[in-house]
């Protein structure tokens, strides 16, 4: 047991061993360990990221389906009220073009029978000139009497 | 008879095969065997890094390269809770402390006296076989840790350094009386607190050193007893009952000191290593006002 040349060639061996085992199997081993654990580490943080987008996402696609229904609901309510006014629209022309065909036929009716009183005034006229031909059997003018004849006839219509 | 014989033999394996270069002076010889041993453990150490170097995988690691990891994980753990700043120098340091004195010391799982008797094939007389029971070795090692403190606290406090070397533990007279009798008392015992201080800082490399020393070589002197008193006079006698029995209490009290020895060898490994990090620790601590 005694300190010898042995102590300083030791001490060379060791400064040597922590050199070379420093840089051929320490720092190889700590790089891939640290690389290792940088590329999990990047991976739980790209993973809390993509739960993350995904919340996000999620979040974004029941605001939009909330939207969507809302205007959804709209659209129906909007196409109901339109539904509504076109109903009034054709209801309000049935009416208008029936009333219009109501009108049309009363006037037509009148002028048919504005026709017929003028045809039927004709026929007693003629009627009533024959007639009086006969009662007074005397020749009349009738240019000369057509006055008086007409005049009778109101008389005989407005009585009738 | 035979108890001298043993004493002699067991005497005999405690002997290094040495080489003098003076022999008036006994600092001038190298210990042969420790030094072929250690180189060899160190090539070997060498080869395994290259041979693992090219074996590396980024993903998941498995076998030899696992094992690999966990250790330096162990070590980097161990620095880091040790260490309140960062050196890449301290955590290469540990692992090669331990790992070297680790591997060192299980070569004393090799059977007591085969070494020898391999080395006496090859003509040599004497061969120990566990470097670190040869004080040279962890006294270089303690040492060199030592310097490494020495340099850190130079370089991070020197000043601080210099005042806890001449003026510890008797730095309040000086510095905060102000009587001028008790700073000349405090002037006067700068020697004293040197010489205290000196041999508080050389207790460090040398406990470090003593103890993986003094451990290991224990261990070593222990397996040579067990293996002289009860296997080497049954090996003569194994025709008789009384022999049989001493050569399986040999085997068994070997096998059971050869079990707990290597436990000793990793607990000294560790100590050794966690020792050397925590002096560079407080050789790195900053100054408290």
């Amino acid at each position: 047991m005694s300190i010898d040349l042995t102590f300083i060639a030791q001490i060379i061996v060791f400064i040597l061993m922590v050199v070379v085992l420093w840089k051929l199997l320490y720092a190889p081993l700590n790089e891939a360990m640290e690389a290792r654990t940088k590329k999990i580490e990047s991976g739980l943080a790209a993973a809390e990221a993509g739960v993350a987008a995904q919340a996000n996402a999620e979040a974004l696609i029941t605001a939009q389906l909330n939207e969507a229904k809302s205007k959804a609901h709209e659209i129906i309510a909007a196409a109901e009220k339109r539904a509504v006014e076109v109903n009034e629209e054709a209801l309000n022309k049935s009416r208008r073009e029936a009333e219009q065909i109501l009108d049309n036929a009363r006037e037509e009716v009148g002028a048919e029978l504005e026709r017929a009183r003028q045809s039927l005034r004709q026929e007693i006229a003629g009627i009533a000139m024959q007639a009086a031909e006969k009662v007074v059997e005397a020749e009349l003018d009738a240019k000369r009497h057509a006055k008086m004849i007409e005049a009778i006839i109101e008389e005989g219509l407005g009585a009738a | 008879m035979a108890g001298q014989e043993h004493s002699g033999g067991i005497a005999e394996h405690l002997q290094y095969w040495s080489y003098s270069f003076d022999d008036s002076n006994p600092f001038m010889q190298i210990h042969l065997d420790t030094m072929l041993l250690t180189t060899l453990i160190a090539v070997g150490l060498i080869s395994f890094s290259l041979w693992l170097r090219g074996k590396l995988v980024e993903g998941a690691p498995t076998g030899i390269q696992n094992f690999m990891e966990s250790v330096i994980e162990f070590i980097n753990q161990t620095v880091k809770d040790n260490f309140s700043v960062n050196n890449p120098l301290i955590a290469p340091l540990a692992m090669t402390i331990f790992v070297f004195i680790l591997l060192c010391n299980s070569l004393d799982i090799l059977p007591a006296y085969l070494m020898h008797h391999v080395a006496g094939l090859f003509g040599l007389h004497t061969f120990r076989q566990v470097p670190t029971n040869d004080l040279n070795l962890p006294a270089a090692m303690a040492v060199s840790v030592f310097l490494l403190v020495l340099y850190y606290e130079f370089k991070l406090k020197p000043g601080h350094f210099l005042k806890e070397l001449l003026l510890q533990p008797f730095a309040a007279l000086l510095l905060d009386s102000k009587n001028p009798i008790v700073k000349l008392l405090g002037v006067i015992l700068i020697p004293l607190n040197l010489t205290l201080k000196l041999i508080e800082e050389f207790a460090k490399p040398l406990s470090l050193s003593f103890r993986l020393f003094g451990n290991m070589f224990a261990g070593e002197v222990i397996f040579l007893l067990i293996a002289s008193l009860l296997l080497v006079g049954s090996v003569d006698d194994l025709s008789s009952v009384g022999g049989v029995v001493s050569g399986a209490m040999g085997l068994l009290v070997g096998l059971g000191w050869s079990l707990f020895h290597m436990f000793i060898g990793l607990l000294q490994a560790f100590i050794f290593m966690i020792l050397s990090v925590v002096y560079l620790s407080i050789a790195h601590q900053p100054v408290e006002h």
